[in-house]
């Protein structure tokens, strides 16, 4: 699978920076995108001129590595913290194709009127207990026809049962709205999380 | 999608406003200063071990008769600042002859002014947080007093979320370890939560406390309400609670 500006170096991967042209360690352990692609993913949706809708941004370690590859397109990062907001504010300033956005996402009413255009994909890294309900809304009201979504479930935060009844009982759940194109589970690098890929039925 | 049609400035400005918004509210400040006085203890604490690691030697029991400031003040400047009983005239004359040297002077003097400056800096807090209750949140103050409502806020994490928390909730606030270990198990559930140590409540058997603790959330429930219409009801909710406290003392009497 070829990325742009991503490489694979004795299973590591890095990226061609996009501010001083350099290769970058991409963290698999602080990564959850990264570590998908190390627990190798069947299909990666991103490419060089999307246009990304990222929810639970935080202070942007992902992006930063996301907007490498997307030199052409723009991520916008969503995030509830004014704290960690203001880190990926700052980062944002100095990589221009992101673009900084601090609402609730669990309530996309509150920014439709601001995000007036329908994105590529959306990915989405939120601990919340109604994780598909939410990717749900966002879909209905931002993502294209046909676009594609990366979701990563932390099990631990929907409930306490066994992780694989929760896994069994969300893919289902997903299934209702979407198109599952594969999941893995990313076990050594992040306990109890697995990473699935859909596109919008 | 043509993505030059992006507004980048509109989002900035909103991203910029939202995290003014958040960060210079009331309630985000009230909590910092409150986690800060949650930790200062716990500093002061350990400084004033570190103190009486040298001390002791003179004074070897002096620290069990008189607080950690008065302690202080007597190591930094020779102040006394507490009332001279038997016992600690006794500890300050029965000398065994053990001086300190001219460096440990020096540091005991530094440790002490530290441990002052602390002490003093959680007083000048509380007094801060004090006054933003006053200002923001009175009804909530008056109803919930300082220590708890502050706590609420912490567990809550804003006063919006606050607000939108019915009157069983707030009774809970503060004991989820225990509520979701009896949903687990299926065992019975905890009656209270953060309020068990309002002032109210010391006075009361355990069965009444139960009974109360339902009431006193439903309070502070309104009050939180009225205080975001800048109504002030803190005295009539006061009385009722007052009242409700006097029937239970009736009904224990007449059993």
């Amino acid at each position: 699978m070829k990325i742009n500006n991503v490489y694979n170096e004795k299973e590591q991967y890095f990226t061609k920076d996009l501010l001083t042209e350099k290769k970058r360690y991409w963290d698999p352990k602080r990564s959850k995108v990264c570590a998908a692609l190390k627990k190798n993913i069947s299909v990666f949706p991103i490419e060089k001129t999307s246009c990304i809708l990222y929810l639970g941004c935080a202070e942007g370690y992902t992006v930063s590595y996301l907007s490498d590859i997307v030199t052409e397109g723009k991520i916008i990062g969503v995030d509830f913290s004014a704290h960690s907001m203001q880190r990926f504010y700052l980062l944002s300033q100095k990589r221009k194709n992101i673009i900084p956005l601090l609402e609730d996402a669990t309530r996309p009413e509150k920014y439709k009127d601001l995000l007036n255009f329908k994105v590529d994909v959306i990915v989405q890294d939120v601990s919340q207990k109604k994780q598909i309900e939410i990717l749900k809304k966002n879909t209905d009201l931002f993502l294209k026809e046909n676009g594609y979504v990366m979701l990563s479930l932390k099990t631990t935060a929907i409930s306490q049962k066994k992780p694989k009844e929760i896994v069994d009982e969300e893919l289902n759940n997903f299934k209702k709205h979407f198109k599952i194109i594969n999941f893995v589970k990313l076990d050594p690098f992040e306990k109890k999380h697995i990473f699935v890929i859909g596109q919008k039925k | 999608m043509n993505l030059q049609k992006i507004n980048e400035k509109a989002f900035i400005k909103h991203t910029k406003e939202n995290i003014k918004k958040q960060l210079e509210s009331p309630d985000q400040r009230i909590i910092y200063l409150s986690q800060i006085t949650n930790k200062l203890p716990q500093i002061i604490n350990e400084l004033y071990e570190q103190l009486r690691i040298i001390t002791d030697r003179k004074y070897p029991t002096l620290d069990s008769y008189i607080s950690i400031k008065e302690y202080c003040n007597f190591i930094f400047e020779k102040k006394i600042t507490f009332t001279q009983t038997k016992e600690i005239n006794e500890i300050l004359t029965n000398d065994i002859g053990i001086s300190f040297s001219e460096d440990e002077k020096r540091t005991t003097k530094e440790i002490a002014k530290n441990i002052l400056d602390l002490i003093n800096t959680k007083e000048n807090i509380l007094k801060d947080i004090e006054t933003l209750f006053e200002k923001n949140y009175k009804n909530f103050k008056e109803i919930a007093k300082t220590t708890i409502a502050c706590k609420m806020l912490e567990i809550a994490g804003s006063f919006e979320r606050l607000l939108s928390m019915p009157a069983s909730t707030i009774q809970l606030l503060g004991s989820e370890k225990s509520f979701f270990l009896a949903l687990r198990k299926n065992k019975k559930t905890p009656k209270y939560g953060v309020i068990y140590n309002h002032p109210l409540m010391i006075t009361l058997s355990k069965k009444n406390k139960a009974r109360f603790a339902r009431t006193l959330a439903s309070k502070i429930t309104l009050a939180i309400k009225a205080d975001i219409n800048n109504v002030y009801i803190a005295d009539s909710l006061q009385e009722k609670l007052n009242k409700k406290i006097k029937n239970y003392n009736r009904d224990n009497n007449e059993n």
